[in-house]
């Protein structure tokens, strides 16, 4: 398949930014009745193009607000672009923030079944390989504690973990490696190169530069919702510190 | 179970036929939310799943209390007291509690639908079968009250699924159409919250209809609720069926309200995520 996993036509996404949005029902009634709802745009996201090929890691920079998280939702599906197309070929497996998606109640066992059902993996599936998961990041003596209990860095190495294994076409991943201490890092490099090998697209945003250069193969610097830079890893990352430093 | 294939942000969706497909394809997710509903609840509690049948049994036996000793209504035909008020309130409960849980679903679970792709319906529909665990519950021990009170359990009893299948449609559909206008307005709970009072007062749950003046009757007539009481009434205990208009009215308001809050979620899908 010479398809991109990932392909993204001229996207905007635009928020409604409601100056004091009404937020309740009330207020939207006696408003709308002195007509004084103001609604002001904020392109998060401005006539962006890219391509991820199946087997590349794509690392994203940029500063805070630039556009990287919503560009990670609107590939996860979340948010659909307002202008453009995007086309995703495959099972998105996104690891987007801490804990998103599990239930503090449930043990790191149920939660790893929970987690992959809302992937869209079968939990028969799921609790067979829960072990593994588990084993791998490194808890298998929390298997059966509820994840309540669980520190962040235990929270990203089991989402981490989940994510990787359920043989994902793109992976996305936003920011949450850095908690991972010196040794979970050799680890998931380690994973991501699996991943890729598999031939996963893999997406990853991050502010650790050095995380960026070692795992990307590619990367970009977005710029208020624009590509302001794109290459390998290395000169996009001195474009990006010398332009910003 | 097939995942996700291919996401095109061009391709149309289709209200209603996508819902069903979507859940059909999380069927998986589906069985575990339902399961979460009915254990997370008591997972630090002593007793643990217990209290899911525990629950209902002690709500029944203070219906029974206060309502064979307390309040008594002269109800038409031989049927006690309490097997009148026992379904009645049953029903009107499940109705109620499976709205606002699959109303408050969406706004409930926004952290997870704001991260992930997830059809958000599944969210909506889950709770909404829970109640309906809950309620399969009750009317096991409404059985039990049955016997023990000597009305005995008629041949058509086998057919009360039936009205409950169009009473769970009706809830999942009111629901959806809740969660979509939760998410815009956080005060619509509260507003449904006033309604379904005022609809567990308006239905005859726990007074017979005779107490209602007949220039009011056509406004209990007016009531869906009512005719999937009715219908459910006769059918459990009454051995009998309801009229026909009631059955038309439980099957049309059934479909509408189904299709109408499938229709409304597809519509507001796309500000969903923004939103949230």
């Amino acid at each position: 398949m010479n398809q991109p996993a990932v392909d993204c036509r001229e996207v905007t996404l635009v928020y409604p930014l409601v100056r004091d949005r009404p937020g309740s029902f009330k207020e939207q009634v006696i408003r709308s009745l002195r007509r004084r709802v103001v609604v002001d745009e904020l392109s998060a996201v401005s006539d962006l193009s890219l391509r991820v090929e199946s087997g590349e890691v794509l690392g994203v920079i940029g500063d805070n607000g630039a556009g990287k998280s919503t560009l990670m939702k609107i590939m996860a599906r979340v948010l659909p672009p307002t202008r453009g197309r995007v086309v995703v070929r495959g099972l998105v497996a996104p690891l987007i923030e801490l804990g998103a998606g599990f239930n503090p109640e449930l043990t790191a066992t149920e939660n790893v079944v929970l987690y992959g059902a809302i992937l869209g993996r079968s939990p028969r599936e799921m609790a067979g390989r829960a072990d593994a998961i588990i084993d791998w990041a490194g808890l298998s003596e929390f298997a059966d504690v509820a994840v309540r209990a669980f520190s962040s860095g235990m929270l990203a190495r089991l989402g981490f973990s989940i994510v990787t294994d359920i043989n994902p076409d793109v992976l996305l991943v936003d920011e949450i490696l850095s908690v991972g201490d010196q040794s979970f890092r050799e680890k998931s490099r380690e994973r991501v190169g699996k991943v890729m090998g598999r031939g996963a697209a893999t997406i990853l945003v991050s502010h650790d530069m050095q995380m960026i250069e070692d795992l990307a193969s590619r990367a970009i610097w977005l710029d208020r919702g624009r590509i302001r830079r794109e290459g390998s890893p290395r000169t996009v990352i001195e474009a990006y510190t010398g332009g910003a430093g | 179970m097939t995942p996700v294939s291919h996401y095109d942000s061009d391709q149309p969706r289709r209200p209603v036929i996508s819902e069903i497909a979507n859940l059909r394809r999380y069927r998986g997710l589906l069985a575990l939310l339902v399961r979460r509903d009915l254990t997370v609840r008591y997972k630090r509690s002593m007793l643990g799943v217990w209290w899911t049948l525990l629950n209902p049994l002690l709500t029944v036996a203070v219906m029974w209390a206060v309502f064979s000793t307390v309040f008594r209504f002269e109800i038409p035909g031989d049927v006690p007291y309490v097997v009148y008020v026992l379904s009645g309130v049953m029903l009107i409960t499940f109705f109620s509690q499976g709205v606002v849980a699959s109303g408050s679903s969406i706004v409930d679970s926004a952290g997870i639908l704001s991260k992930v792709y997830v059809p958000a319906e599944v969210f909506a529909v889950a709770p909404a079968l829970a109640a309906l665990v809950n309620f399969g519950i009750n009317i096991l021990l409404l059985l039990v009250v049955q016997l023990i009170a000597g009305v005995g359990v008629p041949l058509t009893a086998w057919l009360a699924p039936v009205p409950l299948l169009f009473l769970a449609m009706f809830v999942a559909g009111l629901g959806m159409m809740v969660a979509s206008l939760a998410v815009a307005y956080r005060d619509v709970l509260d507003i449904v919250g006033v309604l379904l009072t005022l609809a567990m007062y308006a239905t005859p749950g726990f007074y017979p209809v005779t107490i209602i003046p007949d220039r009011f009757l056509y406004l209990v007539y007016m009531n869906p609720l009512y005719s999937y009481l009715e219908v459910f009434r006769g059918l459990i205990y009454g051995g009998s069926f309801a009229p026909g208009w009631m059955w038309a009215m439980m099957v049309i308001t059934s479909g509408v309200a189904l299709l109408g809050g499938a229709w409304t979620f597809s519509r507001s899908w796309r500000r969903l995520a923004v939103l949230v």
